[in-house]
């Protein structure tokens, strides 16, 4: 597959190129992300970040402020 | 719905939990014998027993047995129960967790013995890397097929930093691994020089970001509201925070290679991106901290809160200094120098270590349903840990910046005011200092243990948890209007591919041109391969780990190029499988050893090798007395000459079966400019290779240029 490639590759002029491709796809990724996430719904929200604490433990003292 | 009845399997928690105590008091003890034998040369006791051999053992044994075991503890506790189910296999677990512990058993017999691949944080030899392949395909399998079995819809952000290691590490280590074997043990990695190099910073910088960090923010998100027993602080930013990281991360590794010969282009793009990851780092940090909000007096007296708070806090610090060193001005001065050794040890002791005591402390009482033993012992392995991390990295701090300082400072004539022996007697007292922080970290680890044998011998294991929950139901029905992250946080192989495409982006980008592009690594008319002599000795440099202190990569500055010749380039490195640049000047750079104002006679560098500080009083290095008597080993020369013709380099077709003839005839040159320095020695000892390939370095660039 490199063959294939290589002769296409090797006629980029300056490879400078690329940090500005990636800057691009991170930024429009990012924008993307940050679009989500303030459009996710609140209820959702504080349901799936209570996931953890569902599940019951053991109960021991170990020193958790969540056990005294 | 009908309820479903099942249980957890708390067995194989337990004995990862043990394996990352044990193995984690075997690397630290290894790192604090290393340290001690940088103050004391006398203690690298055979060659066994030398730093270059049992520094990699140190490295691999907290990152691979203490981390690795530490991840493996925490992802099987709370994958099950952030699932809802049990392990997928209980046979996985099972050859997952002894398969693992051989593989260190394997690399604690080999390292030792030498037998290393030469590229750090990945010196264990093909045969084990076969291995961790393997293992890592029964862990990924195990995970994968709890989370398909799962009780709960969706998968809680904690997972998605699991499965985006399981994949990043696989493809980091498979790429590694580019190894041609020319033995049943050895190989040769496939890259050479610059492109060699580029593939281990980038892997050894993802190492870092994907073995020591994602799966580590991971048992934050989880274990940290469990033991605060409130959620996280933002999930939202959990998921800027999860996406950001992956997809900034994969980028970061040549910061590692700024002034070196890597082409410039992507020297800049691992600055860039070295300095954006500032932003999802402080974000989970901020995260993890923020999650005490209101509860800050309960860090006050819960031992297992105070422990996590340190460890997310060293977490902020080395996050915020990693982009920091990442600035080519800063590198300029940080490179080579102990500074990088405070900074990684502030991630290891401070995150990676506070976190797993946190864990365990949290842990061990529970799946053997008793009380912690004694939280005043918790309580003082607490602050022995954290002194204990002050003590190591405030003296490396100083010795880096000291050190670099006196590497660069000139005098008004104009000349270098110090030796490197200078500087390196300087570091003494400092390295001495660090031991004594090592020493403290180590004596907390050792009350953990009595702390955590006492609790277990109150308790009885309950191997099987029993738990309740409904089955998910069978169909889903989807709302209209839903976002394609909520679908994605429903399906796990979805989010394995996409996080597999995020971290690729950075990995093809960067790699694919600097293997393709011609004008990336100009190439030396005058650079040749090795001879069989210097090959056999490069192989002994490789073997005796003389990497973990000598660089072999002049940068461009007048400190560099006044002490140690031309600075480097490129295509000095072509035949050089692996590439040996080093990232460490504990001794100094032998780029140019063989030649210039540096090149010195055989019979200097055969007594230097004896010993050390016979000729360069207070030296710190070990001695190599042994190579004086044992015999090269040229029965390997065909197959090792065989692998370079595959790997490109270009013998002549069929030298293979004469280089033995030019290396007897080259080693008994030798053997003469020995002798008229009145030292007798047979032509087939292993030290008169290593003087071969010690006066070789250098030299192709200083003959005449044909172009």
């Amino acid at each position: 597959m490199f063959k294939f490639i290589k002769q296409y590759v090797e006629k980029i002029e300056g490879a400078q190129i690329y940090p500005l491709i990636s800057m691009f796809i991170f930024l429009l990724f990012f924008i993307a992300l940050l679009w989500y996430v303030k459009k996710m719904d609140k209820n959702k929200v504080a349901e799936l970040s209570k996931i953890p604490l569902n599940e019951t433990d053991e109960n021991c003292d170990t020193g958790s402020s969540s056990l005294l | 719905m009908q309820v479903e009845k099942f249980y957890y399997d708390n067995k194989t928690v337990r004995n990862f939990a043990y394996a990352t105590i044990i193995w984690g008091a075997v690397g630290m003890l290894a790192g604090l014998w290393v340290a001690l034998q940088l103050v004391f040369p006398s203690l690298n006791i055979t060659q066994y027993g030398s730093f270059g051999r049992l520094r990699p053992l140190h490295t691999n044994a907290v990152i691979f047995a203490f981390v690795g075991n530490g991840i493996f503890m925490g992802v099987y506790y709370s994958l099950q129960r952030l699932c809802k189910a049990r392990m997928f296999s209980d046979k996985l677990s099972a050859i997952h967790f002894w398969g693992w512990q051989l593989i260190i058993v394997a690399a604690a017999i080999t390292l030792p013995l030498g037998l290393s691949q030469g590229a750090e944080y990945a010196e264990l030899i093909w045969p084990i890397d076969l291995a961790i392949t393997i293992i890592w395909v029964v862990f990924g399998w195990n995970m994968f097929g709890t989370i398909i079995k799962r009780r709960e819809k969706h998968l809680y952000v904690a997972i998605w930093f699991y499965i985006a290691t399981f994949v990043t590490v696989a493809v980091l280590h498979i790429v590694r691994s580019g190894e041609l074997p020319y033995s049943w043990l050895q190989s040769y990695s496939w890259y050479a020089g610059v492109q060699d190099a580029l593939v281990q910073w980038w892997y050894g910088h993802n190492a870092v970001a994907f073995f020591l960090t994602t799966p580590y923010l991971g048992l934050m998100y989880y274990f940290m509201p469990k033991a605060a027993n409130r959620p996280i602080y933002s999930y939202r930013l959990s998921i800027i925070h999860f996406w950001a990281l992956i997809f900034l991360y994969i980028w970061a590794g040549p910061h590692h290679l700024l002034y070196t010969a890597l082409p410039n282009w992507a020297q800049s793009l691992g600055v860039v991106f070295s300095l954006m990851l500032i932003f999802p780092s402080w974000g989970g940090m901020i995260n993890g901290l923020l999650t005490l909000r209101g509860a800050w007096d309960k860090v006050r007296d819960d031992v297992i809160l105070k422990f996590f708070v340190v460890a997310v806090t060293c977490y902020g610090m080395a996050t915020f200094e990693g982009p920091m060193l990442s600035l080519k001005s800063v590198s300029a001065i940080s490179h080579y120098t102990d500074w990088i050794v405070a900074h990684v040890h502030v991630g290891a002791l401070g995150w990676n270590g506070m976190l797993t005591f946190g864990v365990l402390y949290w842990l061990i009482p529970r799946i053997f349903k008793t009380n912690l033993f004694s939280k005043k012992l918790a309580n003082q392995h607490f602050w022995l840990g954290t002194l204990g991390i002050l003590f190591y990295a405030i003296p490396m701090y100083w010795a880096g910046f000291m050190q670099s300082s006196m590497w660069k400072q000139f005098t008004e004539s104009g000349q270098l005011k110090y030796s490197f022996l200078e500087t390196s007697i300087n570091m003494k007292p400092f390295y001495a200092m660090r031991s004594l922080g090592g020493l403290i970290y180590l004596a907390g680890v050792l009350l953990m243990i009595y702390n955590i044998y006492k609790t277990v011998k109150a308790g009885k294991l309950v191997a099987n948890e029993e738990a309740e929950a409904a089955p998910l139901e069978k169909v889903y029905v989807k709302h209209t209007g839903e976002h394609w992250h909520r679908w994605i946080e429903r399906r796990p192989v979805q989010l394995m591919i996409g996080s597999l495409v995020v971290i690729l982006i950075g990995g093809v980008i960067e790699l694919v041109p600097t293997f393709l592009v011609k004008s990336n690594v100009p190439t030396i008319a005058s650079v040749q391969p090795y001879t069989p002599l210097e090959l056999q000795g490069r192989d002994i440099y490789v073997r005796e780990g003389c990497y973990a202190c000598h660089s072999q990569m002049i940068r461009p500055f007048r400190s560099e190029t006044e002490r140690y010749g031309e600075y480097s380039k490129a295509g000095e490195f072509v035949y050089d499988h692996p590439f040996q640049w080093g990232s460490k000047r504990t001794g100094p750079d032998l780029a140019r050893e063989g030649t210039g104002n540096l090149k010195k006679s055989d019979g200097w560098h055969f007594r230097h090798f004896r010993e050390p500080a016979s000729m360069s009083t207070g030296s710190i290095m070990p001695s190599y007395a042994f190579m004086i008597e044992q015999n090269l080993d040229t029965s390997s020369t065909v197959a090792k000459i065989k692998a370079m013709q595959t790997l490109g380099v270009p013998y002549a077709k069929g030298y293979e079966y004469q280089a033995n003839s030019d290396l007897v005839q080259q080693a008994k040159t030798i053997q003469t400019n020995l002798k008229t320095e009145g030292i007798e020695l047979p032509p087939n000892k292993e030290i008169i290779a290593l003087i071969a390939y010690i006066q070789r370095l250098g030299k192709d660039i200083s003959k005449p240029q044909n172009k």
